[in-house]
């Protein structure tokens, strides 16, 4: 490290505000420091401030692979032991982006094997990773510790046989939503029989099987696993056997809640949850039902995080499970659960904070199931508490909106999804406009906001207006004209991604934020109505923008059907592929 | 562990034959006739077998609609097999107990699994149907429960799981003990 001792007196160091302390102090006490936030206030305080915290960091975290590039961050940051990096923008997700976009890590790990060769956290977010490099993470990492993959591509098992192979010190291997190439489960075979420090698995997304000898002789071994997530080929069966090898479970993921138990093996497995004291999330749980779930009961009660997204649970089978249930903070289901499922959660969940209402069947236009308003009143009712909610429905009125900001004002992240495009408010047929006006009047803490129904240019003066701490906001058919987003643009002094698609905003819109991109993390517009000559002003401009388009295949020569803004220090990506248009 | 029972015509198969329980490979869905929807009854299947494509009504521009609600596509494929399960549909069978020409019949889908069934057919026939590794000390008294399957074979019931089991079987008989 850079001792570099102050040469003035202390009396003038402190009249020229220049810090008094010797800089190892200084770097003692930033390195305290965990919130990046925080670090990169600090680092614009003075140049020794920024010399001390860039010594001090360890984990830095990058929202956009592309603003900057790994050889800058490895000349600023020379003590980095775990990086978080974020790729792809969101609606890839929904397959708005094509496939061999970019967002490679390999160029990432290129650069880290000659600056951090003690690696030990890598986590990525909606990046390309191949086997190759999954290899590369092994071998050339000695001290690697943990791997976080979610909503990635590019690799298969065999990326996973080979961490699980190399990496003596795994503390970590947590695979999400990935498009993973499933070549069979015998990765999980790979760990060799005296590895033992593993602490969290997550595998439910995997889609084959995987050797169950193996898994348990691993949970077994591995004293001080906290957090184990199967995939749906683990048995009920299979899972008390895991559970009692593993009775300090923090986190769990079940595999399937079939075939039928004998009435033994239902005592077995009872006992072996009651036997779970530390439990506080479970997912999984797929086909559950009436029959089995009562098994789960003695370890519900501490339970503050219940995902139930693969259990298509009917309104009674979730308010019995929620009886058991009243610690609990964040849940996410299916709208099986319809609005008396809702009501359930209303009355037995006081402390709830998160909210998740995803549809069993969202591309069905006869289905006349699901959640509806009323489901949503009841929860807000019952839960004051109430900051994070995302819910698909197929109607909503403004009156419905307004009633439940006003029962839950906290909220910090609004996502409403009314399932049918650009519908009104189904009782006074009127635009949702008043609805999302409430939200962002009444809640002053808002940070994330998805809009949905008939919108018109109001929505978005209310947003603009009232929203000052938003940061994130995401359209999709709505708004009447330029003027919307124009609001947005000059309104929202917080605003970090901006994502819309199918809205008739155009280049006017587009241009009224010249200013305001640089400042931002990104902008995304998609079948919109900006046209090239608007996306080649706008890169113009702003030099330190890089404004990249992709083209349909049937568009006009003058459409720009895909627009993605963002800040770089990185200038234009020199791995674009070729229906990637940097302007 | 099913055997053949002795008055069916078609010829006996294998004993040992156990389907691995995670077979991805071996599923038709069958077209019920006695329910108007297709079930899937393989809940282990990653398919996206919804039965609508992301394209909704001619009424809107095809583009529109594309990737619409923003559910992700992991997601999509575990949710498509869910709602199918969980309409209203009924299966209803013929069952005929040995010895007796007037058959019953009996909705499949109203049970949860085999205890229910051997529940109900015991009350409906006034008799007693036991699993098949139960002793057999007077084999006359009672009765096993047997099924015709897709391949037309006589069949055991209770060998393979429930959900198996209703894809397959078509008809059922309440056979003596001392015949199996």
């Amino acid at each position: 490290m850079n001792l570099k001792r102050n040469k003035e007196s202390p009396e003038s160091d402190e009249l020229n505000g220049v810090s008094p302390f010797p800089d190892e102090v200084l770097e003692r006490v930033l390195s305290l420091l965990k919130s990046h936030k925080d670090r990169s206030s600090v680092s614009l305080v003075c140049k020794e401030w920024y010399n001390a915290e860039r010594w001090s960091r360890t984990h830095v975290f990058i929202g956009n692979c592309y603003s900057v590039s790994p050889e800058i961050v490895a000349r600023r940051f020379p003590n980095i032991r775990s990086v978080t990096l974020k790729g792809k923008p969101r609606f890839s997700d929904f397959n708005l982006v094509p496939m061999n976009w970019g967002a490679d890590v390999r160029s990432w790990l290129d650069v880290f094997a000659t600056a951090y060769p003690f690696l030990e956290e890598l986590r990525l977010k909606r990046m390309t990773i191949t086997d190759e490099s999954l290899e590369s993470l092994g071998r050339k990492f000695p001290n690697f510790k943990a791997l976080s993959l979610l909503s990635c591509d590019g690799f298969s098992t065999d990326g996973l046989g080979a961490i699980a192979t190399h990496c003596k010190n795994l503390t970590q291997l947590d695979i999400q939503e990935n498009g993973i190439d499933d070549l069979g489960g015998g990765w999980l075979s790979c760990f060799p029989e005296n590895f033992t420090s593993l602490e969290i698995l997550n595998f439910a997304n995997l889609n084959s099987d995987v050797n169950f000898e193996a898994l348990e002789r691993l949970v077994s071994r591995c004293k001080s696993l906290k957090v184990l997530k199967v995939n749906k080929n683990i048995m009920l069966d299979q899972l008390q056997r895991l559970l009692v090898h593993a009775p300090r479970l923090m986190e769990l993921g079940t595999g399937s809640f079939l075939p039928e138990l004998t009435a033994c093996q239902y005592a077995e497995l009872e006992s072996a949850f009651n036997n779970c004291k530390n439990l506080h999330t479970l997912s999984g749980l797929w086909d559950a039902t009436t029959l089995y779930l009562p098994a789960l009961y003695p370890a519900c009660t501490s339970l503050t995080f219940l995902n139930l997204n693969d259990a298509a649970l009917q309104s009674g089978e979730l308010a019995k499970l929620l009886a058991h249930c009243p610690l609990l903070r964040r849940l996410w289901v299916l709208d099986t659960v319809e609005d008396r499922g809702l009501e359930a959660v209303g009355s037995s969940c006081p402390l709830l904070e998160e909210l998740r209402v995803f549809p069993a069947d969202p591309f069905d236009q006869d289905i006349v199931h699901g959640v509806t308003e009323s489901g949503f009143i009841a929860v807000s009712y019952g839960c004051p508490k109430l900051h994070y909610v995302l819910y698909f429905c197929r109607q909503m009125t403004n009156a419905a909106v307004a009633t439940i900001v006003q029962n839950c004002p906290d909220f910090t992240h609004f996502r409403l999804c009314i399932m049918d495009p650009g519908q009104p408010d189904y009782l006074t047929n009127e635009p949702m406009d008043e609805a999302f006006g409430a939200v962002v009047k009444t809640c002053t803490k808002l940070q994330r906001l998805a809009v949905s129904g008939l919108l018109t240019d109001l929505t978005f003066e209310y947003i603009g207006n009232y929203a000052k701490n938003l940061e994130t906001l995401s359209v999709a058919f709505a708004g009447s004209g330029d003027w919307g987003m124009q609001c947005v643009l000059s309104g929202c002094p917080k605003l970090r991604k901006l994502e819309i698609r199918d809205c008739p905003f155009g280049n006017a819109a587009l241009l009224s934020g010249l200013e305001k991109y640089e400042s931002m993390r990104s902008l995304w517009m998609s079948a919109c109505n900006v046209t090239m000559n608007g996306c080649r002003l706008l890169a113009r401009e702003m030099p330190r923008l890089n404004v990249e388009v992709m083209k349909d295949e049937e568009s006009e020569d003058s459409q720009a059907d895909k627009v993605y803004v963002y800040r770089t220090v990185a200038g234009p990506r020199t791995d674009a592929p070729p229906f990637v248009l940097t302007l | 562990m099913g055997r053949a029972a002795a008055d069916s015509s078609s010829s006996s198969i294998d004993s040992s034959n156990h389907p691995s329980l995670s077979c991805a490979s071996s599923v038709s869905l069958p077209n019920w006739s006695n329910s108007t929807r297709d079930l899937s009854t393989d809940l282990r299947l990653g398919l996206s077998i919804s039965p609508n494509h992301d394209f909704s009504s001619t009424s809107t521009p095809r583009e529109q609609r594309l990737h619409w609600p923003p559910i992700k596509p992991h997601l999509r494929s575990t949710l498509a097999g869910k709602a199918d399960k969980r309409r209203q549909a009924s299966l209803f069978i013929k069952v005929y107990m040995e010895g007796i020409p007037i058959g019953r019949k009996l909705d499949l889908l109203a049970h949860e699994g085999y205890d229910g069934l051997i529940s109900t057919l015991g009350h409906m026939f006034r008799t007693t149907i036991l699993c098949p590794d139960v002793n057999r000390i007077h084999p006359e008294k009672y009765h096993v429960l047997t099924y015709e399957d897709k391949e037309g074979d006589w069949m055991m019931v209770g060998d393979v799981p429930w959900e198996m089991f209703l894809t397959t079987v078509k008809r059922m008989k309440i056979a003596r003990g001392d015949r199996c």
